[in-house]
């Protein structure tokens, strides 16, 4: 080794020299083509793993994915051809309506996408560190948030715009345009989306949490005003002319022909229509073409914009970001927390002391109760909107119970999501558990009542809140609570149990963590579990009030229908479903336990 | 080679790394030295480019890292505490995306990628993909991807993290190999018998400032401890009531710009 120095170096770049020959930066294109390389492999990879690792998951995408698109495309056929009747202004509004709603959309969960991608990904952090120009990093991540956008956009809008090609008996030409039609759209919301969040991190640092506060309140807001409006407008006159007239005339607003969403609704009524009134079916796919071709170069010069503000804030953004100060948290436990570790036994004080670990972290993890507040506040929303319908009591219940199955679908996806990685990512921690004086036991339990406990206070406040507005009978209401009591107690036995079974110690993201075969396990016997409650409650009591139990003359058939609408029918109906509930809960968590305990991290 | 001149980075009120200049020449290793919450890690991610100094500038071969980070990236490799790889690329893969980022010609590319795997042991999993790596395993596949470029200086956060005894030897070797061939190293660590072994100089940061610049020879002489190790030295100069009551030591003679 040389002898140390500190005289200070020359600060002229002379020190360095040019690169060597065989080391030169490379060109855009060499750089894009690279980037777009790498992506290519990792989707080729990771297409790979899925087809031998994770062949139920993905049989059970593209089934769901399917039956989803048929369904949908049912019933917007069915409504296109209701509407085919009235007029054609009418699927103007409707499209101008859909489309600019979901630009907004995609606006913000392109902004959130590309938030995580440009500033929090490992791979941002790699790539920052490389000579890569910031706008190739930029695009390279914007592939990811727009494939997201894209996928959810063609599951959702490819279904309605099929069924009304082809309720309108639309040429082969509208078909061949239709997926461009909806990729060059989603650029646009996709770009803004991306431009949004790199201004937003770059320029407004300390505003952000307060930019994102004032974001959500005024969403909050305007859905609350959506819906009030809508309340206030249909009591008695709902699906009137007049009430019909008035929705219209709400919708024209989003009628602007300066938004990309008018032109795509504009260039696909005109593929659709086959004909202008001048030129015939030619002028039509030229005139449709022209909306396109304003889509696409929106799109591409919104894509330079961005290329051009990556260049000069990405690198800013991501520095300003890493400076972030995290708010201390002094020590202050909140009187629920204390509350909840002091109640009891001292025997039960372990378990309390995971349970407030738990919900700790659930209420400092932003993404957990964010979607939890979002799923249910409008599902408290649409329960709310309810009322301003009239319904018969036979079909006020089935409603009810559709909106139990509803209510158990969602609680469904955050146990599978939140709930089943749970265990797993308790075992990275394995070392701390493993030195307390806990039984594993206890871990378990806890997980399982804090799933519990957690659902069942919404959902069966959600449960009873659609019952009241729909005006049913009290004990059809409590057949609804009891279902959903069993339904909690399930799907949170299923999760956890599972989680305990079949726990992935390895990984580190809950994502992925429920993503594998176990997560896709839980969920799909969760929906299963969720049609058994639904169906083994609800046909019988359907049965019942609708009278298909008895005859003519008020008596009971004699045969299984007649038994199964007999009021012996809805209680069997109710015994079995909290038979079910209970082997649900207990099943999954008896194995569950048996595993953990010989778990070895 | 590397340059800090006069570099200030405050996080909200707090001021992670206060007024550092300082040079380091060509060929050097530098161990930069301090206990936890001392601006290493902040001076670090101003060196590679992760953060900018709120005042003051970085330089690496004349280069500005806010100004001009690319040609500052290409003079640079950089090891991080935590390796950031593509789970679903195999390590040759990854190694040859690096190569390509760095705009490496092809026949040189293949030519380094042999020889990384090589010197790094990395020939027996570099085939399967990184997701099923150890830490060492993966640590040794940043350390090859750091130096596949031939950077002029190189960045080690925390290097030995992870590493068996046996690779630390070879990165051992390879580092005074390369300081040697006029490689320059700039590294943070807590080991300081590595320091002690390996660096020319060391620095002691403390609460964002840097109590100490020199060799550990001149530490020594400094406090007055001839045959002390550079471990006790270190606890003496950051222990909490040196830290409270101010320099022990003579101020850190700046490198000035």
């Amino acid at each position: 080794m040389h002898s140390p120095s500190i005289t200070p170096v020359a600060t002229t770049s002379s020190v360095a020299g040019p690169p060597p020959a065989s080391r030169r930066l490379p060109s855009v294109e060499a750089e894009s083509r690279l980037l777009f390389g790498l992506r290519a492999r990792l989707a080729l990879a990771a297409l790979k793993t899925m087809l031998t690792q994770a062949r139920l998951r993905l049989t059970l995408v593209i089934l769901l994915s399917a039956l989803f698109w048929g369904s949908l495309y049912g019933l917007f056929y069915e409504g296109f051809a209701f509407l085919n009747s009235l007029h054609a202004e009418i699927i103007s509004l409707l499209f101008n309506g859909f489309f600019s709603s979901l630009l907004l959309m995609l606006v913000f969960s392109n902004a959130i996408l590309m938030y995580s991608g440009l500033y929090c990904s490992p791979e941002a952090r790699l790539l920052i560190t490389l000579p890569a120009r910031p706008e190739a990093v930029f695009f390279h991540k914007f592939q990811e948030s727009f494939w997201f956008s894209s996928w959810g956009f063609i599951l959702l809008g490819s279904p309605m715009l099929v069924a009304y090609g082809v309720v309108r008996n639309a040429p082969w030409t509208y078909f061949l345009l239709l997926l461009p039609f909806m990729v060059a759209f989603v650029v646009i919301p996709a770009t803004l989306g991306g431009m949004l969040c790199m201004a937003t991190v770059a320029c407004v640092p300390r505003l952000r949490m307060h930019a994102l506060a004032i974001a959500i309140t005024a969403s909050t807001a305007g859905a609350i005003w959506l819906g009030w409006s809508a309340l206030a407008s249909a009591r008695a006159d709902s699906l009137s002319p007049i009430w019909f007239e008035q929705t219209m005339s709400r919708l024209a607003i989003t009628e602007q022909k300066f938004f990309p969403s008018w032109w795509l609704a504009s260039g696909l009524i005109e593929s659709a229509s086959g004909k202008t009134a001048l030129e015939g079916e030619s002028g039509a796919v030229m005139e449709s073409l022209r909306f396109l071709a304003l889509l696409a170069s929106n799109g591409l010069m919104l894509q330079l914009l961005a290329g051009w503000l990556a260049a000069r804030i990405y690198r800013l953004g991501f520095s300003q970001l890493s400076a972030e100060v995290t708010a201390r948290r002094p020590l202050r436990i909140s009187w629920f927390d204390r509350m909840l570790t002091q109640a009891g036994t001292a025997a039960g004080r372990p378990l309390r002391i995971l349970i407030v670990k738990d919900l700790r972290l659930f209420r400092r993890d932003i993404a957990q109760w964010s979607q939890f507040v979002i799923f249910f506040g409008l599902l408290g929303l649409y329960f709310l909107n309810i009322r301003s319908f009239t319904y018969n009591n036979s079909y006020a219940t089935m409603i009810g119970f559709l909106n139990l199955a509803v209510v158990g679908l969602i609680l469904s996806t955050f146990t599978t999501r939140f709930v089943f990685p749970m265990i797993s990512l308790e075992g990275r921690r394995f070392w701390i558990l493993n030195l307390l004086p806990v039984h594993r036991d206890q871990i378990v339990w806890s997980k399982f009542l804090f799933s519990c406990v957690g659902g069942t206070l919404p959902c069966c406040g959600l449960v009873l809140l659609s019952d009241m507005m729909l005006g049913i009978r009290w004990p059809v209401v409590a057949i609804h609570e009891i279902c959903c009591l069993m339904l909690c107690m399930g799907l949170s036995g299923i999760a956890v149990g599972l989680g305990a079974l079949l726990p992935d110690l390895r990984e580190a993201s809950p994502s992925k963590i429920a993503s594998g075969f176990g997560g896709t396990l839980a969920l799909v016997l969760s929906s299963l579990f969720i049609m058994a409650v639904v169906l083994l409650a609800a046909l019988p009591t359907h049965l019942y009030l609708a009278g298909l139990g008895a005859d003519a003359e008020g008596t009971r058939r004699p045969d299984l229908v007649g038994w199964a609408g007999s009021l012996e029918g809805v209680w069997a109906g109710v015994a079995a479903v909290v038979v079910l509930g209970t082997v649900a809960t207990l099943l999954p968590l008896f194995l569950g336990l048996r595993h953990f305990r010989q778990l070895e991290a | 080679m590397i340059e800090f001149a006069e570099v200030t980075r405050t996080y909200g009120p707090k001021t992670a790394v206060s007024g550092l200049s300082l040079a380091i020449p060509k060929g050097e290793l530098f161990a930069l030295l301090g206990p936890n919450g001392a601006g290493k890690t902040t001076t670090i991610k101003m060196l590679v480019g992760l953060l900018r100094p709120s005042q003051g500038a970085v330089r690496v071969c004349g280069f500005d890292m806010v100004k001009d980070p690319r040609n500052a990236h290409l003079h640079i490799g950089y090891v991080p505490d935590d390796p950031n790889l593509y789970d679903k690329l195999t390590g040759r893969e990854f190694l040859w995306f690096i190569a390509e980022m760095f705009g490496m010609q092809q026949q040189h590319a293949m030519q380094r990628i042999g020889e990384v795997i090589d010197n790094f042991e990395l020939a027996d999993f570099a085939d399967d993909l990184t997701e099923s790596y150890s830490l060492g395993m993966k640590q040794r596949l940043v350390f090859a991807s750091s130096l596949l470029h031939d950077p002029d200086v190189l960045v080690l956060d925390e290097p030995m993290v992870g590493l068996d005894p046996r690779s630390v030897r070879i990165v051992k070797d390879l580092l005074r190999k390369l300081t040697h061939q006029g490689m320059t190293v700039f590294m943070s660590t807590h080991t300081l018998a590595m320091a002690e072994e390996m660096a020319d100089r060391v620095g002691i940061m403390v609460r964002g400032q840097l109590r100490f610049l020199g060799t550990v020879e001149e530490l020594r002489q400094q406090m007055d401890k001839q045959a002390t190790n550079l471990e006790q030295l270190y606890l003496e100069l950051t222990a909490p009531q040196a830290m409270a009551t101010g320099p022990i030591l003579s101020p850190a003679r700046p490198d000035a710009p």
